[in-house]
């Protein structure tokens, strides 16, 4: 959550995370939220100002942020918990996949998240 | 907007006296002395706790503190530092904590929480953001630690709310009580924990939402990505992501320096039993981490079977291992874990409630203690079920539990005849799991450290088992193969000097021992004044943070020399200097204090024959205020001969 907000926003901001960890407890077991960009994206399916776009190159869903209009519909529609909304900016943020490097799974210790090409 | 990042820029100041809280602005020239966390601290304990102030009065202050690199994208970046003066050793005291507390403070926008004075009735802060407010704890006094953070976040409707909380031994003034910080992280030491319970603060409990800053995003990010990829390659990152600090049992028996039966032996024979391998095998359930942390040294055990089946907890330390399995005596792996939950659930400090047992088992032993003294209580050695039993009387003060919580040195004072000998403390504070007999290096390092015995002011870690690799990548070939060699003395000075300056500068960032700086021996001067710059954007060549470490070493030692603190109590318990330690590598050994002690105060530019700071390292360090108080202090204690 720390180097995805980091990416994102130049700061540790978990607000601002694309991912989010999530468990009942502080012990765990730990579950993380994160976008499997779906091949039929529900989050894309449900805006209804088409700001979600499939970028071809990384395979990944990406808000164009100037279309969004900040309704929350992708954050409902979304099946995994993956969309968010930024508060202060007034639009839906999710995970990009680092522009096709993804940090988290570049440094998850112990190689919990991994980017893998399923298409 | 506060000049430098990293820094939230602004902290709380509490008076619980008239329940009135104020915002403070951050100083550029305190930030620039002494950084944050305990070197903040330091400062404000200098200017506002006058040695007249009795630690357990309303008049001490106790001050949470997050440094500059806390809650950023640094690794091992989780640690909050406490400070007051310590109601143990009576002079200066601090204690610090990883978790998710330091960096919630951070998220908050906070750099301190700063609480002074006493609530006429049992309160808790809560603090939201911006928002601050004190609340009603009467209904959580005589609450456990965990029960505690389990009633605010169910009042407050919130489950990711951190709560720093005392137990039962804070609320009854142990000594040597600790603050519990979310999740089951410990400030044990020197009685922080008591210092809470005597303003009747019974926790602090933070949500933030908000972020936290660096000057320079791009060449931190490096930075932080650089050090991800260093812990990983380094070689012992396996071990100590596999057994967290547990891992050293074992080889610390090998060498002698596994405190056993109060400091008669450097080894224990059942150790086998209790070790790290013993603890994954037996009850071993999942890896855990603090904030931003790639090692995660925390484990989850839970005991599967027999009389403690169920029984889960973290934060099962190499320290726990050595206070409650070795130190009294006991190979039972299950009935340590139970006793580490009394002590984390009570509140106290594992390593010193763990050596208040074991001296009165060899009170015991020696016949200097009966049951007349102790209440109709047999204190033998190994006895788990006596030790439950007196741990819950520590913390509830109850009968011979309430002199033990006093501390050794008190206590020993108050038995006489000739138990002195046995309490094994320096200044006051327990002696941690090491031994100055096996490891010259931090028999020193426990004689000098400004908050009595203890091994993380100095944490020497280069010498521990004569591989020379750490010693040659810090220091080079010249200082081999004395440098690395556990028994040895030479040079030993100079390393617990520049450790000490070290380890200052780090619990004033606020970063993690037990990761890159002091166990992996990874990151060191450079890298943390590196750090430091691109996250605060201040100017930090490694000369000036140097100097810094220096400056708040000076004036801890200065805050103590105020406090009647001389040479005669940089010290060690007599054992160490005239029983030969009888174990493993250590065999035949005692250590030579005096000598190094010389060595060191030259190093220093302190007296030898006071240990006061001279006026040329104070002058050179801008501590000129301290100067004249010791001047005034010299004159005012001659006057009185
Ligand atoms: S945000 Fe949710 S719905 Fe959209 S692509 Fe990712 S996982 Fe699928
Ligand atoms: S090394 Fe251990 S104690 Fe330190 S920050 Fe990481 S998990 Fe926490």
């Amino acid at each position: 959550m720390n180097f995805c907000s980091f990416h994102h926003e130049s700061m540790v901001w978990q607000q601002k995370a694309r991912l989010r960890i999530d468990s009942e407890s502080d012990d765990g077991p730990f579950q993380v939220l994160i976008c499997w960009q779906c091949e039929d994206a529900a989050c894309a399916a449900a805006c209804p100002v088409e700001a979600i776009i499939l970028d071809q190159q990384t395979g990944a869903w990406v808000v164009q942020e100037d279309i969004c209009v900040g309704c929350g519909e992708c954050v409902t529609a979304c099946p995994y918990g993956a969309m968010y909304l930024d508060e202060t900016r007034g639009v839906s943020i999710k995970c990009d996949l680092c522009q096709g490097a993804p940090e988290c799974a570049l440094l998850c210790p112990t190689k919990a998240i991994s980017l893998e090409r399923v298409i | 907007m506060f000049a430098y990042k990293g820094f939230a820029g602004k902290w709380l100041y509490v008076d619980l006296t008239t329940s009135k809280i104020e915002v403070c602005s951050s100083e550029p020239h305190i930030a620039e002395a002494y950084l944050g966390g305990s070197g903040f601290g330091t400062r404000l304990l200098w200017e506002k706790v006058s040695p007249q102030t009795d630690a357990l009065s309303p008049e001490n202050f106790l001050i949470f503190s997050a440094g500059p690199l806390c809650g950023t994208l640094l690794p091992n970046s989780s640690r909050i530092a406490v400070i007051a003066k310590s109601p143990l050793s009576g002079v200066y005291g601090d204690s610090n904590s990883g978790g998710f507390w330091g960096p919630e403070l951070k998220l908050a926008g906070w750099d301190a929480v700063v609480v002074v004075g006493k609530s006429p009735k049992p309160v808790y802060l809560s603090i939201q953001d911006d928002h601050a407010v004190l609340c009603d704890a009467s209904g959580l006094w005589g609450l456990t630690t965990s029960e505690t953070e389990r009633a605010i976040r169910s009042e407050q409707k919130d489950a990711k709310i951190k709560v720093a909380a005392i137990g039962p031994a804070g609320e009854n003034l142990v000594r040597f009580a600790g603050i519990q910080f979310t999740p089951q992280r410990s400030a044990a030491r020197v009685g922080m924990g008591a210092v809470m319970g005597s303003k009747r603060l019974k926790a602090v409990a933070v949500r933030g939402h908000g972020p936290v800053r660096v000057a320079d995003a791009k060449r931190f990010h490096q930075l932080s990505v650089s050090f991800h990829q260093r812990l990983h390659q380094n070689p012992i990152y396996e071990a100590v992501t596999r057994y967290g600090t547990p891992g050293i049992t074992s080889i610390m028996n090998a060498l002698g320096r596994f405190p056993t039966r109060n400091f008669q032996l450097g080894s224990f024979p059942e150790s086998e039993r209790i070790d790290a391998e013993a603890l994954e095998r037996r009850a071993f359930v999942r890896h855990l981490a603090c904030f931003n942390c790639p090692v995660g040294c925390d484990k989850l055990f839970r005991v599967p079977d027999g009389d403690m089946a169920g029984l889960a907890l973290r934060s099962v330390e190499y320290e726990n291992v050595n206070a409650l399995g070795g130190g009294i005596w006991n190979g039972d792996l299950d009935q340590l874990l139970y006793l580490n939950r009394i002590c984390d659930e009570m509140g106290m400090d594992v390593i010193s409630a763990g050596r208040a047992i074991s001296f009165a088992m060899e009170l015991w032993e020696n016949e200097i203690l009966n049951l007349d003294d102790t209440g109709g209580i047999p204190i033998r050695w190994g006895d788990v079920a006596i030790t439950a039993r007196l741990l819950v009387m520590i913390a509830k003060r109850e009968g011979f539990g309430a002199l033990l919580g006093e501390g050794v040195k008190r206590a020993a004072e108050k038995i006489g005849r000739g138990a002195e000998e046995f309490a094994m403390h320096v200044k006051g504070v327990e002696i941690p799991g090491q031994d100055g007999r096996a490891q010259k290096s931090m028999g020193l390092a426990h004689a000098t450290s400004s908050r009595g015995a203890d091994h993380l002011k100095a944490f020497p870690t280069i010498d521990e088992t004569n591989q020379p690799d750490d010693a040659l990548r810090r220091y080079g070939e010249a200082y081999l193969p004395e440098m690395a060699n556990p028994l040895e003395t030479r040079y030993k000075p100079f390393l617990i000097k520049d450790g000490e300056d070290f380890c200052a500068v780090v619990d004033a960032v606020g970063v993690c021992k037990s990761g890159g700086t002091n166990v992996f021996t990874e990151f060191y001067w450079e890298d943390i004044a590196e750090a430091v710059e691109f996250a605060t954007g201040m100017e930090m060549p490694v000369e000036r943070l140097k100097e810094i470490g220096e400056r708040i070493c000076n004036l801890q030692r200065c805050y103590n020399v105020l406090h009647g603190i001389t040479r005669t109590d940089d010290r060690l318990p007599r054992r160490f200097l005239l029983e030969a330690n009888p174990s493993g590598n250590a065999r035949g050994s005692t250590i030579d204090l005096e000598p190094m002690l010389d060595e060191y105060y030259d190093l220093r530019g302190w007296e030898r024959v006071t240990g006061y700071p001279g006026k040329e390292i104070l002058l050179k360090l801008g501590l000129e205020d301290a100067w004249q108080r010791l001047c005034v202090f010299r004159k005012a204690s001659e006057s009185m001969i």
